[in-house]
């Protein structure tokens, strides 16, 4: 009896394994090619990930980061078959024979600014002349936002002093080496703020941000194919499309939930016992309000609200990767996710013209881009 | 007669010989540069990879032409060089007399060896941000970063030069009643100079990637500058032509290096001989 037993035990075992290996076997293994490094704000590549969104779509997905031109170059070469990179990069590759299109708007808002001190009248872009004005380097989205600032306010490079000070703007402000700082609105600004407000900013109370959004709509990051890809397999790129956008609506919706679940890909988020617990009554409390199918307003105050409720129990310190994650879901939330007007390419290329790093103004912009899998869905 | 007439050609045949063997080995890195430039051009004739992964030698000589007349590559290769000058200066003088006294007192040796041994053993592109807010986002960080890379070779063969000192020659010298400044130059530094030069061919090399560490982690002008900026623009010929002139500087530097250790070591030649 007992013999028979466990060969019905082993038996259920070994048809569990094989339904498992044949689940595996369905799955298409895909790298998603990111830039930077592990952070809160690709949150919504880990909720695919974890939350089973890109499973769900039959991807296994596996993420690496990279420098943006590696992200563009493995893609066109169709060593890899999605990654993230900035609109200017699409524009700039594409001159220089990369053929590949961009399929979703991420980043609905461009989230370079400047960083300023607050209280010394440093408010628009015309108080910034003359002043030492530090920039990761003259490349990439940073410099395109501060080109598209200065154009705004009829400025030019020679009207300010721009120094080259590399991802270190908290620290290099704070030391007072450069006045003002080009950064990203989501990042540095809050962990200036922080350092301000623990008295360890130099005579830095507070800042606030002039943003490259309030002045122009350039092309942010999205996600970018291959033409070859696009064309040969739209049904594929369709599906991951779908999955990431699901990934990316679960987490604005609830971002308590995607810190959670970042915690397993980002270093040194705060693991303090009672802070996770708070994050996971939250997490379990916003399940219930989106259950009431809130409209998109009041789950963005019930994001802020998020904030609120942890900033009365915890430090700074503590909070700033989730308000990190809070004000970059600002910056991904839309009516409608992921699309990409037509009007912010023209913007983008005009800046990369005024650059001078774009000789031809006339690039097909429409190629560049699609909303195909966004109307598809709908 | 015959005989007498016969030796210098047999003589002039072997020392033709010699010279045609010289020849043939001085050409050498020009044919292996050569085999691996039509290489190059076979692989992208032959569009295994796409011309934006390896463009032809063709595109980077055009690049090449361009960076020149535009002056961009001058103007950043000068950058380069001061970083990696000034660099090599201060990183080789602070080496040398660092070096000289750890190897003359033991003592000190215990006290520096593990601050010295702790910062060579972290890569500099660990640290290179650190420099680069310490000492701003100009030259200055750069020639820090080059001095603090350079430094170490130049201070360990030093140390293993000045000790490599025969104590029976420096007996003989004291027994002479030579003074200690007639020690330092005529048996220290004679004895201490193979090793010390090997050290400085090796810092040579290593002063391009100092500077270019700094360059890459922030800067608005140098060789690591352009490699960055190309790639931002997907400018593959470009990065290719930076990276070849970062080549081209270390082995002149090594060479000249190498010169002065030949002209400095002929002593050590000819006693060999």
């Amino acid at each position: 009896m007992q013999r028979s037993l466990r060969a019905i035990l082993i038996l259920m075992v070994l048809s569990f394994a094989s339904i498992g290996v044949m689940a595996q076997d369905d799955m298409t293994d895909e790298r998603m090619l990111l830039t930077f490094i592990p952070n809160v704000q690709f949150s919504p590549f880990y909720m695919g990930v974890d939350g089973g969104y890109f499973a769900d779509a039959g991807f296994n997905v596996s993420i690496e980061h990279l420098q943006e031109p590696e992200v563009v170059d493995l893609i066109a070469a169709g060593q890899a078959n999605f990654g993230i990179v900035s609109g200017e990069q699409v524009i700039l590759a594409r001159t220089q024979g990369r053929d590949v299109v961009y399929v979703y708007e991420w980043f609905q808002e461009y989230p370079v600014g400047i960083v300023v001190p607050t209280g010394e009248g440093l408010e628009t872009m015309a108080d910034l002349s003359g002043l030492k004005v530090g920039i990761a380097g003259r490349f990439g989205a940073s410099y395109s936002g501060l080109t598209t600032l200065l154009e705004s306010a009829d400025m030019t490079e020679g009207d300010i002093q721009l120094e080259e000070i590399g991802f270190n703007a908290p620290e290099v402000v704070c030391l007072g080496a450069v006045d003002v700082a080009v950064i990203y609105v989501n990042n540095e600004p809050l962990q200036i703020r922080n350092r301000a407000q623990a008295g360890e900013c130099g005579d830095i109370e507070d800042v606030s941000v002039i943003t490259v959004a309030s002045q122009a709509d350039l092309v942010s990051n999205g996600l970018i194919v291959s033409a070859d890809m696009l064309a040969e397999n739209p049904d594929y790129v369709s599906a991951m499309v779908m999955a990431f956008d699901d990934a990316l609506q679960s987490t604005i919706n609830n971002p308590a939930n995607a810190y959670l679940v970042s915690m397993n890909y980002v270093d040194n988020l705060p693991d303090d016992e009672d802070f996770i617990a708070a994050i996971e009554a939250l997490a379990s409390s916003q399940e219930e309000f989106l259950a009431t199918d809130p409209t998109r307003e009041e789950i963005a105050e019930s994001r802020q609200a998020m904030y609120t409720t942890l900033a009365e129990d915890y430090d700074s310190d503590m909070l700033t990767q989730f308000q990190v994650l809070l004000t970059t879901a600002d910056l991904w939330d839309a009516e409608v996710l992921g699309y990409s007007d037509l009007s912010s390419w023209e913007t983008m290329r005009d800046t990369l013209v005024s650059m001078g790093i774009l000789e031809d103004a006339d690039t097909d912009l429409e190629a560049a881009f699609t909303n195909e899998f966004l109307e598809s869905e709908s | 007669m015959q005989a007498t007439m016969h030796k210098p050609k047999q003589k002039s045949a072997i020392h033709q010989n010699y010279l045609s063997v010289k020849t043939l080995r001085r050409l050498s890195p020009v044919f292996t540069i050569g085999v691996v430039f039509f290489l190059w051009h076979i692989v992208t004739a032959m569009e295994i990879y796409p011309a934006f992964l390896i463009p032809p030698p063709s595109a980077v000589f055009e690049a090449f032409q361009e960076a020149v007349s535009s002056g961009v590559l001058l103007e950043n290769t000068a950058t380069t060089l001061e970083e990696m000058l000034f660099g090599l200066l201060y990183g080789v003088s602070i080496g040398l007399l660092l070096g000289y006294a750890i190897a003359k007192m033991p003592l000190l040796e215990q006290i520096l060896s593990p601050i010295i041994v702790a910062f060579q053993s972290t890569p500099i592109v660990a640290y290179a941000p650190l420099l680069i807010i310490w000492f701003g986002s100009g030259t200055t960080s750069k020639i820090v970063t080059t001095a603090v890379i350079v430094f170490f070779p130049t201070l360990i063969n030093t140390i293993v030069g000045v000790r490599s000192v025969t104590p029976q020659l420096k007996d003989l010298m004291r027994s002479l009643n030579a003074s200690h400044w007639q020690i330092f130059t005529r048996l220290e530094i004679p004895s201490a100079l193979p090793m010390v030069l090997a050290g400085l061919k090796t810092s040579s090399t290593l002063a391009v990637i100092g500077a270019v560490v700094g360059e890459f982690v922030s800067s608005g002008s140098g060789l690591g500058y352009l490699v960055t900026l190309a790639r931002n623009q997907y400018d593959t010929p470009l990065v290719m032509v930076a990276v070849f002139t970062m080549t081209v500087i270390a082995l002149t530097l090594y060479s000249f290096v190498a010169f002065l250790e030949w002209h400095l070591l002929a002593w050590q030649r000819r006693s060999s001989r």
